[in-house]
């Protein structure tokens, strides 16, 4: 029943999109409003000066007015340009309730897509297989993308953005496509093709701006890499795992 | 085929790669929406979860 298949992958990547909403909140969120608080009045401020502000709550002295009415460069364009409320365009009032239904479109988004990939090679994803199907998706979608352009804060330095998400796709395809080859293929020459493609993408270079100066403390940038990371290993092998528990309770037990 | 409970495998492979095609471009669709698209109002909604999963953000 392919419909009931469908179904599933979309319950268990529904349920995974609300279940990291909290772990969004408790990780990951509060590291990007601390980033905000740079982006919004610390950027073009000599950087010793920022570096020499302790970590955490301090920042939120530096107000705007702190800094001398500094050239102030608000990195999210549209948002800052004036929308409804405080410049924000955002389709809800609550920032929370954003990120819960992003959560869930990106839940459903990739829980289809693993059970695309699964359907397509012919294997079944279930209960006792679910982490590894998760792990790959981790690989292909998190950690391979991230070796060239790291999780990002507000306010860092980037390249242009359609050069970075061109530079994304193609290492995510690459990857997957080179995983499915090393993994689930036997040919000898298709494993050795799957490996060059995993490699291949890190070949050529991640799109980088030519100025690296950043408002944003260092350790904070890495404390929010890390945590980006992984937080996204959290939500594939639990995407993985639900995707196999769905399929085992709703489609049929066996391929 | 709607009313027999079919196998994965007992269903015509057409049918399956069909399917396949089929979640893979919604899931894509829906992927591209919260992580990717341009849309001022799509990225203001999506942001910290864009920032999250590392997608190419601003």
């Amino acid at each position: 029943m392919l419909v009931r298949y469908l179904l599933a992958a979309l319950a268990a990547g529904l349920f995974v999109g609300v279940l990291m909403t909290p772990i969004h909140y408790l990780k990951l969120v509060p590291l990007i409003e601390h980033a905000e608080v740079y982006e919004q009045g610390g950027h073009g401020i000599a950087p010793t000066h920022e570096h020499q502000a302790s970590l955490v709550s301090s920042a939120y002295a530096h107000g705007l007015s702190n800094h001398q009415a500094g050239r102030v460069i608000l990195v999210h364009g549209p948002a800052a340009a004036g929308g409804e409320e405080e410049g924000d365009a955002s389709l809800f009032e609550s920032r929370a309730l954003g990120t819960l239904t992003a959560n869930l479109v990106t839940g459903a988004g990739f829980a289809l897509m693993l059970g695309a990939v699964a359907l397509l090679t012919g294997h079944r994803i279930t209960l006792r297989t679910g982490a590894l199907w998760g792990l790959a998706g981790f690989a292909a979608i998190s950690l391979a993308p991230a070796l060239g352009l790291p999780p990002e804060l507000p306010a860092m330095p980037v390249a242009d953005l359609s050069t970075r998400q061109i530079w994304w796709i193609m290492t995510v395809v690459m990857t997957a496509a080179g995983l499915y080859c090393l993994v689930l293929r036997r040919q000898p020459v298709v494993r050795a093709g799957g490996a060059l493609l995993l490699v291949v993408p890190h070949l050529f270079a991640a799109p980088h701006p030519a100025d690296l100066s950043s408002p944003i403390p260092p350790t904070l940038a890495a404390e929010f890499a890390v945590a980006s990371l992984a937080t996204g290993a959290l939500f594939w092998v639990l995407l993985g795992l639900s995707l196999g528990a769905a399929m085992d309770r709703y489609v049929g037990a066996e391929a | 085929m709607t009313t027999d409970t079919n196998q994965i495998a007992g269903t015509a492979s057409s049918t399956r790669v069909a399917t396949g095609l089929f979640a893979l471009v919604l899931g894509a669709f829906f992927v591209w929406g919260a992580g990717f698209a341009h849309s001022a109002a799509l990225h203001d909604t999506a942001h910290d979860v864009r920032h999250a999963f590392g997608f190419p953000c601003h």
